[in-house]
């Protein structure tokens, strides 16, 4: 059940009807195989009847297929994809707080419009910045932000969506 | 009188065909047992709620209909969660009903609340809270679909104590389902094709037969298929009363506890078929070492349970009897091959090996008991050496006319259980089996069964031990016995008197018959007690962590 072979990262979006204690139906899936979820992502869909929960993982993709069909059993499960399988667009959004010191300003502006990320608040000696992108670039840019001094980080995780234009709308 | 919520559950249960429910009344369930006393429902007052969760799941699986029990709020709903779990592991449609602190009390700690829904979610298909006295009777019907469509299983619906007392209207009749199908079924012809070419094709096949054949009702079909085949047949524990067994080509039991010529056989064979079982541990040992010259197909109707601890060449997901039939056409008339002339070799040389069938003087027992009660009984069997006794012994002669909890394994299901197939049964006559160790845990059902009078006749085997976990400790802890004794000083023959029900004491060697017709002659329920040696075990045993080959007759040196 724990087996730990070719583990890569797994995306899989969940659709599920937006009712109490649904997110802990799902999540007890996971916890009860052994599976640790890396990132969760929920959010009421254009209909407000249902959510769409994103999530990524790391496994082998055989465990992944065995969690999806028990996923697929719950009641208040809709449909269940597995994006890994496909070519699909994930993003994600990073805070993070960054001291500035003295003579780094200039440099620190510079990455900012490099790296094209947004400034929300800034004093003399602190800013907040919005970093929105795949997960490599926001941990690029988070890596560089270290240098200088990060006091604070939080992410989004990740979201997802299948890149071709899908057979039937929801 | 006002329509209330209690009303409405009455309703939906009529309307699903339920006149019995197993329960146990407290404060919050009260709004419900009041509407009960009137209704064409009748209420089985149970001693304890587990039990009346075994009886709702014995209920269940001696009829095929879904088993309904009831109970109230906080240690009610908590006790029936060994229940719960039982029915869960081996698939019994079942409808827990809990009654729930009002609305406006939830979360609060409020007396006898506890959250059920939190407790039960990894042993329940579903579970509901109710939260809208006009919402009831949808989620009932909902309920009810779900614990006997697709794979059957639990489905829990808790009733805070103001919803069932609400004022409304009776609710309207049934419109379509608004049920999302279970397991979306794909019909797949070519694969069922290629399934029965292989079949067709192989030397040494064998069907192993788990517990879906009865789920899904497949009795007849499934006989159809091993004398077209003439293929040889092993059960799983959940797969014991499928068949005859008694027709020639049944193998045994596989598994930990199973007979040497099934494991034997299914080491050796080719192809199998497996119809209806997980290939749970139990029947597998060693799953590396498991049939490692077979191709295996599996039909099941629950994708889960497709290769989900061992490889399956060809996966069928369906239901059971459906696939059968489809698959039935497509299956050459065999003759007798030389595959099935082994394997009477081979039996008659394990029957020259193990000539008591490795049950000892219990399996003696037991074998009287049988013979000696009508042909329609049906038995239950509790946990440890006692199931694998009976098992091993009693031949089933009808589909669900053997009874025991396989997954959970729950000792103290035996006696509750039978109240169950008893009521759901009445035509038949029913014998429920049990150690002394599985007895202590639910023998307060004694007065359930005194007090409606319910002719059980139960059999208890009394070792004085936890004989199983005492084998274990004998072959694989050096014979180091600890926390196994139960001692002899509890009066079994008297405790049953105490309890208004009839008894008698036997033992192999005085005369047991004169004792096992009294049960089988007497009137109302009876206790059998059967003075067992605690060295009385059962063989083969596979050791743990071996594989079905591996078996052990005696102690290791």
């Amino acid at each position: 059940m724990f087996r730990k072979i070719r583990e890569q990262e797994q995306t899989i979006s969940i659709l599920v009807n937006n009712q109490p204690g649904v997110l802990s139906r799902v999540g007890g899936v996971f916890g009860r195989h052994g599976y640790n979820i890396k990132s969760l992502c929920v959010a009421e869909t254009t209909n407000p009847e249902i959510s769409r929960i994103t999530l990524t993982s790391e496994s082998d993709p055989d465990f992944t297929e065995k969690i999806k069909k028990q996923l697929d059993k719950l009641v208040d499960v809709i449909e269940v994809s597995d994006l890994s399988g496909q070519a699909f667009i994930q993003r994600e959004m990073m805070l993070i707080g960054v001291t500035i010191k003295e003579g780094t300003q200039s440099e620190i502006l510079r990455a900012i419009e490099t790296f094209g990320c947004r400034i929300v608040t800034m004093t003399s000696d602190y800013f907040i910045l919005e970093i929105t992108g795949h997960q490599d670039e926001t941990a690029a840019i988070l890596k560089f932000f270290q240098s200088f001094g990060v006091e604070e980080t939080n992410r989004t995780g990740s979201i997802a969506i299948q890149r071709n234009r899908p057979r039937a709308k929801i | 009188m006002e329509t209330i919520g209690a009303d409405i559950i009455i309703q939906i249960l009529r309307e699903e065909g339920v006149d019995v429910i197993f329960g146990y009344p407290g404060a919050n369930t009260l709004p419900l047992h009041d509407r009960l006393t009137n209704s064409q429902i009748r209420h089985y007052l149970m001693r304890h709620e587990q039990a009346a969760a075994h009886a709702a799941d014995g209920y269940a699986r001696a009829t095929g209909k879904v088993g309904v029990c009831l109970a109230t709020s906080g240690p009610g709903a908590t006790n029936l969660v060994t229940g719960i779990a039982t029915a869960y592991m081996d698939s019994t449609p079942m409808v827990a009903l809990t009654a729930q602190v009002s609305t406006s009390l939830l979360g609060q700690d409020a007396f006898q609340e506890t959250d059920i829904i939190g407790i039960t979610m990894p042993i329940t298909k579903h579970s509901y809270q109710v939260h809208d006295v006009n919402n009831i009777a949808h989620t009932l019907r909902q309920a009810f679909e779900l614990a006997k469509t697709g794979r059957p299983g639990p489905v829990l619906v808790d009733l805070p104590r103001d919803i069932l007392a609400s004022k409304c209207e009776p609710a309207e009749k049934q419109s379509a389902s608004a049920l999302k199908t279970n397991g979306k079924i794909v019909e797949d012809p070519e694969q069922l094709e290629k399934i029965a070419k292989v079949l067709n094709q192989s030397e040494r096949p064998i069907l192993i037969i788990g517990g879906g054949v009865k789920l899904s009702n497949s009795f007849h079909l499934i006989r159809e298929l091993i004398e077209k085949a003439k293929i040889p047949f092993v059960t799983t524990m959940m797969g014991i009363g499928s068949v005859d067994t008694t027709n020639g080509y049944n193998l045994g039991l596989i598994g930990t506890h199973g007979n040497e010529l099934a494991n034997k056989m299914v080491h050796q064979c080719d192809f199998i078929l497996a119809v209806g079982t997980r290939f749970s541990d139990r029947s597998t040992a060693q799953i590396e070492e498991f049939a490692p010259l077979a191709k295996i197909a599996q039909i099941d109707i629950d994708p889960t349970s497709i290769g989900k601890s061992i490889k399956i060449n060809l996966p069928y997901i369906g239901d059971i009897n459906e696939t059968l039939a489809a698959l039935l056409p497509l299956i050459d008339e065999k003759e007798k091959s030389e595959w099935l002339q082994r394997i009477d070799t081979e039996r008659d040389a394990i029957v020259q090996k193990l000539s008591d069938s490795g049950c000892g003087q219990a399996g003696d027992i037991i074998r009287m008991v049988q013979d000696t009660m009508p042909k329609e009984t049906t038995v239950t069997a509790d946990v440890g050496l006692n199931q694998i006794w009976t098992i091993r012994t009693w031949r089933p002669r009808g589909p669900r006319s053997l009874i025991t909890s396989g997954g959970m394994g729950t000792m103290g299901f035996s006696l509750p259980a039978s109240i169950g197939v008893k009521v759901g049964t009445p035509e038949r006559a029913v014998v429920a089996i049990t150690g002394d160790g599985g007895f202590y845990m639910n023998i307060q059902e004694l007065a359930t069964i005194g007090y409606y009078n319910l002719p059980i006749k139960i059999v208890v085997i009394n070792n004085g031990h936890l004989g199983m976990i005492r084998q274990i400790q004998y072959h694989f802890y050096n014979g180091r016995f600890n926390t196994i004794d139960l001692g002899r000083n509890v009066d079994f023959v008297a405790v049953a008197r105490g309890f208004g029900i009839q008894g008698c004491r036997i033992a192999l060697e005085e005369d047991p018959k004169c004792g096992i017709e009294t049960m089988v002659n007497s009137y109302g329920p009876f206790l059998l007690e059967a003075v067992v040696d605690p060295e009385n075990y059962v063989y083969p045993i596979i050791p743990p962590g071996c594989s079905n080959i591996e078996m052990m007759y005696e102690r290791l040196a």
